[in-house]
């Protein structure tokens, strides 16, 4: 899975610790999940996404080579 | 990089101490009875002495363990899945070999085997984390 989270992180400037600090988890969590190396549980991608005022697949996306859906809305048919 | 934070570092520091702190216990117990000069009750109750020691470590490591996030769980839970197979066939392979060709007690004993058990599981940890980082 991918993700946008480093790029949602800088965009506030925020450091990889205080990100960690407002999810509640270590930095070495945060690193592993913007280097890919680590997709997090459901209540930890819903957190980041509440944090980021963003909708959880809007942040996460599979690695399929599809592009993120920034709005996070669905399109069928 | 390196990622992790002052009190993560606190917490290991913490965590190595209590294992060194048993260790010593653990090697004074054992240098004791092989000197071979105490009595009965004397030599049983400085073999027991290490378990409240070692109980305490486990207290503080269960401590730890809830305090971890989900990525230091996972990687306590890969470090653990890596060393419990190898502990398995480790004591089956001593097992047969026993019945096989027969082992020294002096070299091949409990006291020789519980070693590996950190050892391999120390190993699965280091394998863990690189993974992660």
């Amino acid at each position: 899975m991918r993700n946008r989270l480093k790029v949602l992180r800088a965009e506030r400037d925020w450091s990889q610790a205080q990100l960690a600090d407002a999810v509640s988890v270590s930095r070495q969590t945060i690193n592993a999940i913007e280097t890919g190396k680590y997709d997090p549980s459901l209540p930890l991608a819903l957190k980041i996404g509440r944090l980021f005022n963003q909708p959880v697949e809007a942040i996460f996306f599979l690695d399929d080579g599809a592009s993120p859906n920034p709005t996070g809305a669905h399109h069928v048919g | 990089m390196n990622v992790t934070s002052k009190s993560e570092r606190s917490a290991d520091y913490k965590g190595y101490l209590g294992f060194f702190a048993w260790a010593a216990f653990y090697f004074a117990a054992r240098g004791l009875l092989e000197l071979d000069t105490l009595g009965w009750w004397t030599r049983f109750a400085v073999a027991i002495v290490p378990v409240p020691v070692f109980a305490w470590v486990l207290w503080n490591v269960s401590k730890g363990i809830a305090q971890m996030d989900e990525l230091q769980r996972r990687i306590q839970l890969e470090a653990l899945a890596f060393a419990f197979p190898l502990t398995v066939l480790l004591l089956m392979t001593l097992g047969l070999l026993e019945l096989a060709i027969g082992l020294n007690p002096a070299d091949w004993s409990y006291r020789h085997v519980w070693p590996f058990v950190f050892l391999f599981y120390f190993a699965g940890l280091a394998r863990a984390k690189r993974r992660y980082e």
